[in-house]
């Protein structure tokens, strides 16, 4: 019996950021009245007909771009035909068989060793409006708002070899969209979804066996824990000599239940009985309309990355954690440029910046007060602790912290003549631990330390006062 | 040329329609006479033509603008049933 | 009987004021309608304002437009804001859409009335106009036999006077057919030339809006009302035509036709065929050059036609499902349910056969021996028009093989009727314009069409020969003459 290999292709479906729906005028934004966002051509009254988005198109060769396909300059739009109630016209406008993009591929991480997952095709198409089933009642409600939006759908090849590569794939692929502007990817909104095709076969063929399709994964996570999931299940099959058992069928991610289960099967496939759109003509790309769109396309995260190691000697894991998420980044070159400090920027992105974004929706403070707030820090004005209150307190205030310290009391003593005072005190005070740390307690020293903060309710310069307790001392 | 009930049956399906035993019947005859006719296309000589021509230069497109329907109202004029301003159908199940 | 001039001059000099003629069409319909059966539904309180409106303009001297105050009909498949739009199906019974079609727009901006919307053949399936679900529209001429499909509504209400102008549209033969068999000029322009927007589909590929009129005159007037450019439709064209007005003056004195053998043929009535023959002979009188030649498209392109438009209609109906328009169905528990039953009780048989063939003819497996086949052979009738049009400045025809039948007699197989568009067919698969012009009538006085052929946006020379022959024909068609 020989080990296993698991196969996994993902068909990721993104929603491109226009402001318009693809084929007429209506708005794209989120979250709007159902039935807000409407018009006779999305709702398919009869006789309206599609008229193509420019953005759409330059976003979808953009996305093809980022992902090193080939652009297929002749390109057209296709009818897939199927009736279901969030389907207005009763067909779909996709692409078939000539899509805007095929034949790229998308690095994964360091960890995978950057390996290539294949991208086999990127065509564009028209989003659905969403059905909502009421719970108590037999009804379901229709909304149209969701319907013309426009999507990419990007397929990958069966490259994908675990569970930890597809989650992989999917931040990579996340930030590809976002940092080069195409889309928000923002799975909690709808505006990337995910199904995959996993099966089981084993090491060294290259025959593909029998997959199974997931469906409903709402987040990377959930991705990455059905996949492991339905690998666990099939690969359990193929122990016992039941691989037979697995069917080609679409299962559901129950995140609740956490795996997943056969979804309806439906008795007869789907006949979708392609054809071209009659009413939109083929497209035509020139190369000088694909080559303007290319100059448009934005530092890229890995290319990112390169520049911040190499320029500000971030290691390796750093500059990931802040490329991750594109305004992190600009947020982080914003704060470089001002402290000139690229360690201690980066070390307050990494933390307190990063850990802020748990709370709020954007970075709540502005790269001038953080950068301030650095420089007050550096010069001895407040301690690290103290700056720490500081900050929390930026997040809520355009103050600056200089203003802020004031406010707070945080100002750090340092005058060495007013903290003399208070170490003689102290040390006056507390002969047994100056006895102590006479007799080679060294942990003395640190409740003395301890005691003078207290005095001087933490507000004294540490550095100072060790320095100063550490001279009295030896004179003693 | 000949249709099978079953074929036909299947492709009601597909464009939910229902047809009546009678119906089916005659559908099948008219189906036969009518399919007939279109053995035509196989004595063509096709020979160098391909379904598709590119020939159309200019890139059909509008801007990325939003343009609001000023008739919203009458949009859902003709629905049935309407709640909470969508349209209520009985319940699907996935 | 109005002509487009007629009015135009009247209302100018004072003859009669909008109101007045518009009231006198409306009495008209009212009255004769009745036997023909041309509206489906008639616009009467928005006509008479708008007329109100065109007579201030008068009074205050404003200058009037193409066709200021000129009445005209449309076919019920175009949305008009407002009105009921039915294609004469069950399931558009109370459609009312809340926009115009693309072409209203413009014949509104030209200032025609519309008087009302007229009956057709149901989603435009059919060559007489049997296959409205509401009512069957009367032959003018003959009022027991049919007026053409599937426009026959708008080809008998200009032949009756009900209105100067009328539009309808054209798959297959829908607008020429009925214009034959009425007795009236009808064109279908060249395919991209008049906007789609609006018009609700049969075949997207194939579908245009053509103009009837009583007179090449009319029917000019008509195509102007309407053509050009529209954004709303990414297939229509942005190509400036000549003046037509100017370009029928020329004669056609010098010019090539082409005279189809395949086209006289196929069963065709002997009545046609002389009839037809003549007037070729009388082009040739007045100055052109006749050549006959092979065009071995009919049988093949007619299957052509009905797998292509079969199909593309069964995808475009697929909306019909009772959701965003009235259902008439009540019983029903499921969603599948509600649209099955609104599918089946709301389309008609002929629709529903459409429907089954486009299904079938899309289906895997049947793609390629079907519907691929039929669109490449397809681009083989554009290439033998093109390489006609080298030659001809026109192509002619009859319009039909068969004269006006009567109603039923040819509802027994659904074939027999298909083949009545054997010569109309091929010219919406090659996208190019064609007009029918009456020609003659046969022993009974049942009218004759004859058809000029043209090449893309070539209108001009339709007008051009369709005119000169008009001119020399001079014939009565005033279809109510006694014992009628």
């Amino acid at each position: 019996m020989g080990a296993y290999e698991t196969v996994i292709g993902l068909e990721i479906h993104v929603e491109l950021g226009t402001k318009s729906k693809i084929f007429c005028g209506c708005s794209t934004e989120f979250g709007r009245k159902a039935n807000e966002n409407t018009c006779p051509v999305c709702i398919g009254l009869p006789g309206v007909m599609p008229v193509l988005n420019e953005r759409v198109v330059e976003l979808a060769v953009k996305a093809g771009q980022v992902l090193n396909c080939k652009i297929n300059k002749v390109n057209k739009t296709d009818r897939k035909n199927y009736f279901y109630p969030d389907l207005p016209k009763a067909y779909q406008i996709s692409q078939f068989d000539m899509p805007v993009c095929s034949e790229g591929y998308l690095e994964l991480g360091d960890e995978f060793q950057g390996k290539k997952v294949g991208i086999t095709r990127i065509h564009i198409e028209e989003d659905a409006g969403k059905l909502i089933h009421l719970e108590d009642e037999d009804v379901t409600l229709i909304d149209y708002n969701r319907a013309g939006v426009p999507l990419i759908e990007i397929v990958t090849e069966p490259d994908i070899r675990s569970a930890e590569e597809a989650h992989d794939f999917l931040k990579k692929l996340r930030n590809m969209l976002v940092y080069s502007e195409i889309s928000d990817c923002k799975m909690e909104e709808g505006s990337l979804r995910c199904d995959a095709n996993i099966s089981i076969r084993t090491i060294g063929s290259d025959v593909l066996n029998t997959k199974v399709e997931i469906k409903n994964m709402n987040s990377f996570k959930e991705v990455h824990k059905a996949l492991l999931k339905e690998e666990k299940r099939q690969l359990e099959l193929y122990r016992y000599g039941e691989e037979h058992k697995i069917v080609q069928e679409t299962r559901r991610w129950d995140a609740g239940k956490g795996r997943t289960v056969t979804m309806r099967t439906k008795e007869d496939a789907h006949d979708y009985r392609y054809f071209p759109e009659p009413d939109l003509p083929p497209m035509i790309l020139e190369e000088k309309y694909i080559d303007n769109i290319k100059k448009t396309i934005p530092e890229l995260p890995m290319e990112k990355k390169e520049r911040l190691t190499k320029n500000y000697g971030l290691s390796q894991k750093d500059a990931e954690v802040i490329i991750d998420d594109k305004t992190t980044a600009d947020f982080f070159e914003e704060l470089v440029s001002k402290t000139k400090d690229p360690k201690e920027s980066s070390n307050w992105v990494i933390t307190e910046v990063l850990r802020s974004l748990k709370e709020y929706d954007e970075i709540p403070v502005s790269s001038q007060q953080l950068a301030e707030l650095i420089k007050e820090i550096k010069s001895g004005s407040i301690s690290r602790s103290a700056g720490k209150k500081v900050f929390d307190k930026m997040c809520d205030t355009d103050k600056m912290p200089v203003d802020l310290i004031e406010e707070l009391g945080l100002k750090q003593i340092s005058s060495e003549d007013k903290l003399e005072e208070i170490v003689n005190e102290i040390l006056s005070k507390n002969s047994e631990a100056v006895e102590d740390l006479n007799n080679g307690k060294d942990k003395a020293f640190g409740f003395l330390m301890g005691q003078i903060m207290k005095e001087t309710k933490g507000k004294a310069n540490p550095g100072v006062v060790k320095k100063l307790l550490e001279e009295k001392i030896e004179k003693m | 040329m000949k249709v099978s009930r079953e074929e036909v049956e299947y492709i009601a399906k597909l464009a939910n329609l229902k047809f009546s035993p009678n119906e089916m019947d005659k559908l099948l005859k008219e189906f036969e006479s009518i399919l007939d006719h279109f053995e035509n296309l196989k004595k063509e000589d096709l020979e160098g033509f391909d379904m598709y021509s590119f020939d159309e230069k200019s890139l059909r497109i509008r801007k990325d603008e939003v343009v609001d329907f000023e008739n919203r109202e009458k949009l859902f004029s003709n629905v049935k049933k309407m709640r909470d301003n969508c349209i209520e159908i009985p319940k699907v199940v996935d | 009987m109005y002509s487009v001039r007629d009015i135009k001059k009247g209302l100018k000099e004072k003859k009669f004021s909008s109101v007045e003629i518009v009231k006198e069409h409306l009495d008209k319909i009212k009255k004769e309608d009745e036997k023909i059966k041309a509206f489906v539904t008639l616009r009467e309180d928005g006509a008479l304002k708008e007329a109100v409106e065109v007579d201030k303009k008068i009074a205050s001297g404003e200058k009037l437009r193409l066709l200021e105050g000129i009445p005209v009909g449309l076919k019920d498949n175009m949305a008009t804001k407002g009105l009921k739009t039915t294609c004469s199906s069950k399931i558009l019974e109370d459609f009312v859409p809340p926009y115009d079609a693309g072409a209203v727009v413009k014949i509104e901006e030209k200032g025609g009335i519309i008087l009302g919307k007229l009956n057709m053949d149901e989603f435009a399936m059919g060559s007489s106009n049997e296959n409205s679900a509401f009512f069957d529209t009367k032959n003018p001429w003959d009022l027991s036999r049919v007026p053409g499909g599937s426009s026959g509504g708008s080809a008998a209400a200009v032949s009756a006077g009900f209105a100067p102008i009328s539009y309808g549209s054209d798959t297959g033969g829908s607008v020429r057919i009925p214009a034959s068999f009425c007795g009236v000029v009808g064109l279908k322009p060249t395919y991209g030339l008049v906007s789609r927007y609006g018009l609700i589909a049969l075949a997207s590929s194939l579908d245009q809006i053509g103009p009837f009129g009583k007179s090449v005159e009319d029917c000019i007037y008509g195509l102007e009302g309407v053509q050009g450019f529209d954004e709303k439709d990414s297939t229509s064209k942005d190509v400036k035509m000549p003046d037509y007005f100017e370009e029928i003056k020329k004669g056609i004195k010098g010019l090539k036709v082409g005279v189809p053998e395949e086209f006289f043929d196929h069963g065709i009535d002997k009545e046609i065929k002389e009839k037809v023959e003549d007037n070729i002979k009388i082009l040739e009188k007045l100055g052109a050059n006749i050549e006959r030649f092979s065009l071995p498209i009919t049988e093949t392109g007619l299957s052509a036609y009905y797998i292509i438009s079969s199909a593309e209609a069964s995808s475009n109906l697929g909306r019909y499902d009772g959701v965003r328009y009235r259902v008439r169905t009540e019983d029903y528990r499921s969603f599948e349910e509600l649209i099955v039953k609104s599918r089946t009780e709301g389309f008609g048989e002929e629709v529903k056969r459409r429907i089954m063939l486009g299904t079938y003819a899309l289906s895997s497996g049947y793609y390629d021996a079907y519907y691929k086949k039929a669109m490449i052979f397809r681009k083989k009738v554009e290439k033998l028009f093109d390489d006609a049009f080298e030659k001809y400045d026109v192509v002619v025809s009859p319009t039909l093989p068969v004269l006006p039948f009567k109603l039923g007699e040819k509802r027994s197989n659904p074939m027999e009727m298909y083949l009545s568009d054997t010569f109309t067919v091929n010219i919406n698969l090659a996208g190019i314009p064609a007009l029918s012009l009456p020609a003659g009538f046969s022993k009974e006085g049942l009218p004759i069409g004859m058809q000029f052929i043209g090449d893309k946006f070539r209108e001009d020379l339709l007008f051009r020969f369709a005119y000169a022959l008009e001119q020399e024909l001079k014939l009565d068609l005033n279809p109510y003459k006694e014992g009628r």
